[in-house]
């Protein structure tokens, strides 16, 4: 069975983001860019899946600039087979991304698609789920667990005040989340043999998919500065302060 | 309390006085829980004139006065002695910005703040302030100068002394020598501000530094190498350096055991590379140069070592939060020995080229001297300076840190001195290794620290008994 890993490249999670002068988007110039930490737990799952047997070919999908080839890279170091890059010079939206998706799963028709919950970026989470509707494939979003069982997988999600188990017929989407496992470190000899492995590029635009934008983004804010705290000499003083000014007794 | 620090304290505003001995007791005791002093009071100026007073008034009254600032340091000094005729001066409240000077990359600030809020500043304004070790968060400049720190970037950015272009100084008289210079050029004189930077406040307090910036990484290459043998490490180190234009930071060297000991207890560490080997690397290089191609490089230089089986494997951290994981490893390591009981130090420097012998020499004597005692071996490789630390044998009732001190520790400084090197590298002599300067140290330069001691502090109230012995 071949799996189809997503992995898309967004700021590097451990940077603090900073909005543009204008507002309008976060600024992407010269920071550091990563490899979605929940798309890399999927690509990790994927490779320990084919290191079971359970899957024979991993594939590396990304969308995006030039420099999402470093993201599908790291991929192929980590142990994917072969890589494909969609080449799109903007950010398209979660419809489209799972547009794309569908017309690589129609041409690659893996068993299993993995993909992170969310991207750390937009934190849209819809992705996956669209792309299962759009295939009309069982879907099991947020895992913590899966186990291939012959035609099924079987799967734990991690819900509300719980755990809850699901049996999907393959072929299925299923999205990671933060426990299902810990990625593996890329080793170099493992990062120079990626250097060579196939990465075919197909331009978005010779897609024919409609990925005009359907959300207007009216503006971006940082949160607000946390303020410093301060110590009171006593609790008579505390008190006074949580009455008078922090209001809450 | 004497009646001398009674009206020293009269004499002082009691806004920059703490007494409570519950928090009194944290200024008492020393980082590494050794020694355990005694005061009636720890003052806390907010701004240099209330250092002054400080200092006129312990002048008046013959107090001395113990400057301490994060309490990090590995050699007491800021401890004050068991006497109780000692007054501490903490530096925490003297914690401004002076002034920023991006385009002379200067910044001058009080001696108080703490090393990562200054790190954090300049990073947010696009430079780098380039000292760096595992105390930061805690750790501040006015410490790091007066012990001279050095740390984790010394390869490419020199120890504390190489970023003080001036400092602000409240001598023992209670006068305020300000050099607080921008200029990077000044040939008028005797480099005095030299004197206070690793005297460990024997010579006056430091108040505020000029501090010289660099350039701010915008790209980081980290890695994570097993090594075939410690032999090879200057060789590796040198390589790496002349492939990629000297742009490694840190060559931080990590014996396998020294890891074990923090896995063993903290399993949430992770080996980023195959285990079963006996040495470990971490390696960082950073440029500021966006379009250079520095992963390539380091990648090509690397990927010559691994054929040349010098470097046996490696992980690359692919993201911020791998490279914080493989740091947290190196940084964890004196974490890991206080876990397995806490072990006894040497913070040896040779010759980058005499390290490798050192320590497998050193690693000798404890073999066949200190039967089933454990070494925690690690250490900053690209400057000749080692952490050879030793463990007690695991539930060894026969020998503990004063056997290890009495029947390991000469033998281990003895082959230190026999190879030119030093026996404190970085930490400082404080009041821990007072005996190893007289015995090891250099006696012309104690005899002219004394005679500068004599001149500069006549009634020796600076941290009297650190850094040279009282009378
Ligand atoms: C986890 C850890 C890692 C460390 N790693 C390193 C390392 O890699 N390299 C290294 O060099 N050290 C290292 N150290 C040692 C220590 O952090 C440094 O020596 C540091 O520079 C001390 O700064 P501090 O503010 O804590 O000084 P303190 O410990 O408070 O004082 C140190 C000495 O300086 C004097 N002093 C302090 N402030 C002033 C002042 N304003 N004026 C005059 N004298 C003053 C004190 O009297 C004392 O003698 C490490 C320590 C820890 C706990």
């Amino acid at each position: 069975m071949k799996a189809l890993v997503t992995c898309k490249r967004v700021l590097d999670p451990y940077i603090k983001a900073r909005i543009n002068a204008d507002g309008s988007a976060v600024n992407l110039d010269n920071v550091k860019m990563a490899m979605n930490p929940f798309d890399e737990i999927a690509v990790e799952e994927a490779l320990r899946l084919k290191e079971a047997g359970s899957v024979t070919e991993v594939v590396a999908v990304s969308i995006g600039g030039p420099k999402s080839e470093e993201t599908l890279r790291q991929a192929l170091a980590m142990g994917a087979d072969r890589a494909i890059l969609v080449e799109s010079d903007q950010d398209i939206e979660p419809l489209a991304v799972a547009k794309v998706l569908k017309a690589v799963c129609d041409e690659e028709q893996p068993g299993l698609v993995l993909m992170g919950k969310q991207a750390i970026d937009g934190d849209s989470n819809q992705a996956g789920q669209m792309l299962a509707g759009m295939l009309n494939w069982a879907q099991g979003t947020f895992i913590s667990e899966i186990k291939i069982d012959g035609e099924t997988a079987n799967v734990t999600r991690e819900i509300d005040g719980g755990l809850e188990k699901l049996s999907l017929k393959l072929p299925a989407v299923v999205t990671a989340d933060l426990r299902l496992n810990e990625p593996r470190y890329a080793s170099l000899p493992n990062i120079m043999k990626a250097k060579k492995k196939p990465l075919d590029k197909k331009p978005l635009a010779d897609m024919g998919i409609d990925t005009a934008k359907r959300i207007e983004i009216v503006g971006l804010s940082e949160p607000a500065e946390r303020q410093a705290g301060v110590m009171v000499d006593s609790v008579a003083a505390l008190v006074e302060k949580l009455k008078t000014e922090a209001k809450v007794i | 309390m004497t009646s001398a620090i009674q009206q020293l304290l009269a004499n002082l505003p009691p806004a920059i006085q703490v007494t409570d001995p519950d928090v009194l007791a944290t200024y008492l005791t020393d980082f590494r829980h050794k020694y355990t002093g005694c005061t009636a009071a720890v003052l806390k100026p907010r701004t240099t004139d209330e250092v002054v007073n400080i200092v006129r008034a312990c002048n008046a009254h013959n107090v001395p006065l113990v400057p301490q600032g994060g309490n990090t340091g590995y050699c007491a000094g800021a401890t004050p002695d068991d006497s109780g005729d000692q007054i501490v001066i903490s530096l925490e409240r003297l914690n401004q910005i002076r002034h920023f000077d991006p385009d002379n990359r200067s910044i001058t600030v009080e001696a108080g703040m703490v090393l990562s809020d200054i790190q954090d500043h300049c990073e947010n304004h696009g430079l780098l302030c380039p000292l760096a070790l595992g105390s930061q968060q805690s750790c501040q400049i006015g410490g790091n100068i007066s012990t001279n720190a050095g740390g984790v970037n010394v390869v490419r950015y020199g120890m504390s002394r190489e970023m003080v272009l001036g400092l602000e100084v409240v001598l023992a008289d209670g006068s305020v020598l300000d050099t607080l210079s921008p200029l990077r050029k000044d040939n008028t004189g005797y480099a005095v501000d030299q004197l206070f930077i690793g005297a460990e406040g024997s010579l006056g307090i430091i108040t505020a530094a000029t501090l010289k910036l660099q350039s701010l990484p915008k790209q980081r290459f980290t890695g994570f190498l097993a090594v075939a043998s410690r032999q090879c490490l200057p060789k590796l180190l040198s390589d790496i350096q002349a492939e990629t234009g000297d742009l490694v930071s840190s060559f931080e060297y990590m014996a396998a055991d020294a890891i074990q000991h923090l896995l063993n207890k903290k399993p949430e560490h992770r080996l980023p590379v195959s285990s079963g080997h006996r040495h470990y690397v971490l390696i960082e290089l950073g440029t500021s140069a966006s379009k250079l191609p520095l992963t390539d490089l380091a990648e090509a230089a690397l990927a010559e070592q691994i054929e040349a089986n010098i470097v046996l494997d490696a992980a690359v951290a692919s993201n911020e939060a791998q490279r914080a994981a493989f740091w947290a490893i190196r940084e964890s390591i004196p974490e890991g020995e206080v876990l397995n009981g806490a072990s006894v130090k040497h913070d040896v420097a040779v010759s980058v080229s005499n390290l490798p012998s050192f320590i497998d020499q050193a690693a000798g004597i404890v073999t066949s001297t200190g039967p089933g005692c454990r070494l925690s071996i690690y250490g900053h490789v690209g400057d000749g300076n080692v952490h050879f630390n030793v463990l007690c044998p695991e539930g060894s009732n026969e020998i503990d840190h004063t056997w290890i001190e009495v029947n390991l520790s000469p033998h281990i400084y003895e082959l230190a001195a026999k190879m030119h090197g030093t026996f404190s590298a970085e930490h400082g002599i404080g009041q821990v290794k007072l005996a190893l300067n007289a015995q090891y140290g250099n006696a012309k330069k104690q005899a002219l620290m004394r005679d500068i001691k004599r001149a500069l502090d006549p009634n020796n109230l600076m941290n009297p008994g650190k850094m040279l012995p009282l009378g």
